[in-house]
This record gives structure tokens, C-alpha cells and sequence, in this order.
């Protein structure tokens, strides 16, 4: 309960803090709207020129780059600025007042940040899942959906177990942006289902950076590809990777010098 | 007796720290053999402080005020000796330890800034999960003693260096801590601002018992609210003790202030003259011979007034610390 206050709070901070200059906000509005309209085109002329591809259909792809992009918001709403804001303060040194808080420090680190227009990523994604599974003319039952539902949490927690060990990896290495672009590079390599690559990249991009399971695993379930085996996978890797992600936070706490004052 | 709040005991850190020659040779050389240097950042200090108490940690730029500080107060890990504050050991960061202790660092910000000091203070709120009556009646009470009513509702942002040290300090205390650990509190400000964070550190300390610890540069934040001192210099303990005795201890002069009744004399012979006007002279005179000059100057020299005074305590703790400098290159 107390952590959904906390949460809310940071949340209502986010929010005041887009609202503190006017003109800015009317211009990040304009700005989401125009992003989303040429999401939307780009989006549409590659697909009209796309069939199909190793077995998925031309609308099962759209699936496919709907739930990319839907992860890419979340990604980018939620996960990432945490994870800059984390590594700024372990260069600066003001961690040191996350770190005397009476709240877990972890959880502490991952919910302080909220770009809410990040989220027009997501609704771009909305819209072209929308539009996929309408095109695909099955209908999706409920175990489907819930299947999809448990699939993007997995996913997400997955990415977010990956940024956090990435990140806190700054904790020994101080200086780690170029790692970031390298995630960036990797993610844009879940628009397309990893069953088209090839073994070692595929392999990769599911066991190294989970971009199969935050992106092709959902779709699965969309398309009816998903077995209960893959699901239950996907279920013991996030754990085991939220673990280790406990692991390593809690030993870059403990190297953490603070920047000298 | 009561039981002491912080007791630490043979407190040690030392970090390995990288270092290379300059230029760009070996910085090349570094990306692939890094040589590394142990620092004894602190290098076993003990003390222990009582409830209430408000203690000045003085020293040097890099003396390890700050990062006693830090193991204090949990964020540091010490390489030897383990704290005890409130009971508790402060590396495992236990919520119930850190929900009565703070952390103040004059030089670093952790309030929202694009935003009024009223929403950081939500937030603060909503971290240590205080209960809204008690949390706004702490807020008021605060901001009506440090004078902030308008300035609560500006954004931080356009608010002066001083105006935000008190909005830290706000934000830093609504939880009502029973420990403080100010790190420079007042570094950067004007002298009144200075005074006004003095006074109310110090009517912090009365009206709710806290103990603090507080690391300045200023002597005159030690003065107005410190009894007790600790030096430390170079990682150890040089110090501990009531500021008066500091001075009785490492001063081996007075000066003597005569103001003559005649507006001349010479004096050359009691001591060193540091100052010679019309009516006025002031001599430096070793500490122990005090009584046996300003004897003979009443009995010699025609004055109106005399005073016999403490060199200013900054005088003192140069003085200190060029000594044990001195000692340490030596040996």
C-alpha cells in the first residue's frame, strides 16, 4: 500500500514538473501527436510493400512490430530515464540521498522517473496491434489474451532485470553511456520475430538481452504460436534474472563510494 | 550516565584509488594496466557521542570529515571497525534506523528543481510515510521558524543559493530525525544566512533533543554551536574535546590589548608588538608567562584599560594542522 503512495506520489511530481512551463507542454503535445502521425505513415508504407516472412503472415508481422513498439514506450516511459537518472547520480554522487531513505533502495531508484510522453510509443503500438489483430481475422480468446497480458509483464520485468544490471554496472565503471547505445542497437532487432535470424543471433537476443522475450514471445501468444512450455520458460528466466538483478544492486551498493565532496 | 547515541570504535576506510603519470602515453598505457594506490581515508578514529550532544568535526580539505560522515549515515561501507548509531549498525541501512537519522550536504540538492519546495516536501512525505497532520504541522513549524512562507511556493529554481539551504534543511528534517549529519551546511553563504541556518539547527537541537554532528569550515558555525570538537587530520584522531580546551592546548600565545592613559609608551620589551597606535598597543606573549607581563605592565605603564584575549580560534587551527603537516613530512 505504501509503495502504490509512493509511487503515485512520484508519479504527481512527473506530472507537475511537465506542467511547471506552459509553452513546453503545449509543444511536447504538439510534438507526441506529430510523432505519432508519422509513426503511424512510416509504419504503413513499409507494410505495404512487406508479405510474408519465414512463416509469418504480413498482418502477424504488424503483430509483431505493434508489440515492439508498445514495449519501446513502456521501455522509454518507465524504465529508462530511471536507469540515466541512476547513472547520473552514481557520476555526481547524490545518490547518497536515495541511499538514506527508508524505502528499499532498488525500488527506490526504479519508480522515481515517469516521461508520460514517452507513452505515445505505446499508443502508436496500441493503434498498430489494433489494426494487426483485425487484419489476422481470428478471433482472440480469453486464454490468448491472458497469455499475451503474462507474456508482456514477463517481457517487461525481463528488460527492466537487464537495464538494472546494466546499469548498476556504472557503480564499478562510472562512465557507461555507450553501453546504452549498445541496448538501443540490440532492442531495434525486435521489430522483426528472432525466428528469422540466424541460431547465435537469435540465441543472443534471447538469453543476453531478452528482446525475444519482450517482444516475440507476446506476439506469440497473439498468433496462437505460443506453447505453454515457452510461456513457463519465460516465467523462470524473469525470476532467475530479477535474482540476479538483486544481486548485483545490492553488491554496486555496497563498492558505491559516493563522488567525494 | 546515559547510553551513548554513537559509539564508534577503531573506524577505518580506504579506497584504491587509480593513478597515472599526465599526458596521453599513459593514459593509453592506464586503459590496459591500471596502477592502483590504497588512500586511508579514515584510519582508525574512536569516539563516542552522548544524546543531545552537537559535535564539530574540523579539518582540512580531505581529512575524512565527510567520510565519517558517510559511514555514519550507512552510505559507505568502513574497511575496518563497526559504528553503532541508535543502536544500530549503519552499513545495513535498516528503514528503522534511517527514518530517524538525516543527511544534509551543503554542496548537493535533493529538492525537485522546476518545482515549488511544497511538492518536495510531499514527496518527502510520501518516502517516509508520515501522517499528514503530523507531517504539516512539523512543515509549518519549520517554515514559520526560518522566516520561508512566500518562498515555499516559488520554484527552487529561482530561489538563491541561501533560500535553498533552507528548503534542504526543511525537507531534510520533516521526518523530526533524532541524529544529524550536516556536511557543510552553510557553505557559500552570506553571514546572516549562515546564522539564520545556525539558529535553527541549534533550536533544533533544544526543542527536540537531537544529537549533531556537523562538519564546517566557517569556525564561526562551530563556535556558536558546538561544545565539544573533534579534529581529525589526515584520517586520525588529533582531538577530542571542549573547544576551549583545544585552544588552551594548541595556542602557546595570548595577545595582551593595552590601552594607555597617556597615549605613549614603550613596550618592546614585554613581548612581540604585534600593533602600535596613538593610545593603543597589542602584544603576543608566550600563554604561560600571561600573569607575570600583565603584572609588570599595570606596574610600569601608565593604563587606562587592559585585555588579555585568545588568538582567533582559526589562528588556532591552522596552527594545528600546519604542525601535524609539518610532523608528517618529517616522518
Amino acid at each position: 500500500m505504501r509503495i502504490i503512495k509512493l509511487i503515485w506520489s512520484y508519479l504527481r511530481i512527473g506530472v507537475a514538473n511537465e506542467m511547471q512551463y506552459r509553452v513546453n507542454f503545449f509543444i511536447q503535445l504538439l510534438q507526441s501527436f506529430i510523432s505519432l502521425a508519422t509513426g503511424l505513415i512510416g509504419l504503413w508504407l513499409v507494410f505495404s510493400h512487406t508479405t510474408a516472412l519465414s512463416g509469418w503472415s504480413q498482418p502477424e508481422l504488424l503483430a509483431v512490430m505493434g508489440v515492439y513498439l508498445l514495449m519501446g514506450g513502456i521501455i522509454k516511459t518507465a524504465i529508462q530515464p530511471n536507469m540515466q537518472r541512476l547513472m547520473d547520480e552514481i557520476q555526481n554522487g547524490t545518490l547518497d540521498f536515495a541511499l538514506t531513505k527508508p524505502v528499499d533502495g532498488q525500488l527506490l531508484i526504479s519508480i522515481r522517473e515517469f516521461r508520460f510522453w514517452q507513452l505515445t510509443d505505446g499508443v502508436v503500438g496500441l493503434v498498430v496491434l489494433a489494426i494487426a489483430i483485425i487484419q489476422i481475422q481470428e478471433r482472440i480468446g480469453i486464454g490468448q489474451a491472458l497469455a499475451f497480458v503474462a507474456a508482456l509483464a514477463l517481457g517487461g520485468i525481463m528488460i527492466y532485470c537487464f537495464w538494472l544490471i546494466l546499469t548498476t554496472s556504472a557503480f564499478w565503471l562510472i562512465r557507461i553511456w555507450e553501453l546504452v547505445n549498445l541496448f538501443e542497437g540490440l532492442y531495434a532487432a525486435g521489430r522483426w520475430p528472432v525466428t528469422i535470424y540466424p541460431n547465435w543471433l537469435r540465441l543472443g537476443l534471447t538469453f543476453l538481452v531478452p528482446v525475444a522475450f519482450a517482444v516475440t514471445v507476446p506476439a506469440e501468444a497473439l498468433t496462437d504460436r505460443l506453447t505453454p512450455l515457452t510461456l513457463l520458460g519465460a516465467a523462470g528466466l524473469a525470476i532467475l534474472l530479477m535474482g540476479v538483478a538483486r544481486f548485483v544492486w545490492r553488491l554496486g551498493v555496497r563498492s558505491y563510494s559516493g563522488a567525494s565532496a | 550516565m546515559p547510553t551513548p547515541i554513537v559509539t564508534v570504535t577503531d573506524l577505518a576506510k580506504h579506497y584504491k584509488v587509480p593513478t597515472r603519470e599526465a599526458g596521453l602515453k599513459a593514459a593509453t598505457r592506464s586503459l590496459f594496466k591500471r596502477k592502483y594506490n590504497t588512500v586511508k581515508a579514515v584510519d582508525g578514529i574512536s569516539f563516542t557521542i552522548e544524546p543531545g550532544e552537537i559535535v564539530g568535526f574540523l579539518g582540512p580539505n580531505g581529512a575524512g570529515k565527510t567520510t565519517t560522515l558517510k559511514m555514519l549515515s550507512g552510505l559507505l561501507y568502513p574497511t575496518g571497525g563497526t559504528p553503532n548509531v541508535l543502536g544500530f549498525q549503519p552499513s545495513r541501512r535498516q528503514p528503522n534506523y534511517l527514518r530517524q537519522v538525516t543527511l544534509v550536504m551543503g554542496n548537493r540538492s535533493q529538492m525537485a528543481w522546476d518545482l515549488p519546495a511544497l511538492d518536495s516536501f510531499d514527496l518527502q512525505r510520501a518516502i517516509y510515510g508520515l501522517p499528514r497532520a503530523d507531517f504539516e504541522r512539523t512543515r509549518d513549524e519549520f517554515i514559520e521558524l526560518l522566516e520561508v512562507k512566500e518562498l515555499v511556493k516559488k520554484p527552487v529554481r529561482n530561489l538563491s543559493l541561501g533560500e535553498r539551504m533552507k528548503m534542504e534543511i526543511i525537507g531534510a528534517l520533516l521526518h523530526r530525525p533524532k541524529v544529524l549529519f550536516l556536511d557543510e551546511p552553510t557553505i557559500g553563504l552570506d553571514v546572516t544566512m549562515q546564522r539564520r541556518i545556525r539558529q535553527f539547527v541549534s533550536e533544533y537541537n533544544q526543542r527536540y533533543g537531537a544529537t549533531v554532528l556537523l562538519t564546517s569550515h566557517y569556525m564561526a558555525d562551530v563556535e556558536a554551536l558546538c561544545k565539544r570538537v573533534i579534529v581529525i587530520h589526515n584520517g586520525k584522531l588529533l582531538f577530542d574535546g571542549d573547544l576551549a580546551a583545544l585552544v588552551d592546548r594548541f595556542s602557546a600565545f595570548k595577545t595582551i590589548g593595552v590601552t594607555l592613559a597617556n597615549g605613549f609608551g614603550s613596550f618592546s620589551q614585554y613581548g612581540e608588538v604585534l600593533n602600535q597606535d596613538t593610545g593603543h598597543v597589542s602584544l603576543r606573549i608566550p600563554r604561560e608567562k600571561t600573569p607575570e607581563i600583565t603584572a609588570r605592565i599595570l606596574a610600569e605603564q601608565q593604563v587606562d584599560d587592559l585585555t588579555v584575549e585568545d588568538p582567533p580560534i582559526e589562528d588556532v587551527i591552522e596552527k594545528v594542522f600546519s604542525q601535524k603537516s609539518a610532523e608528517g613530512d618529517a616522518g
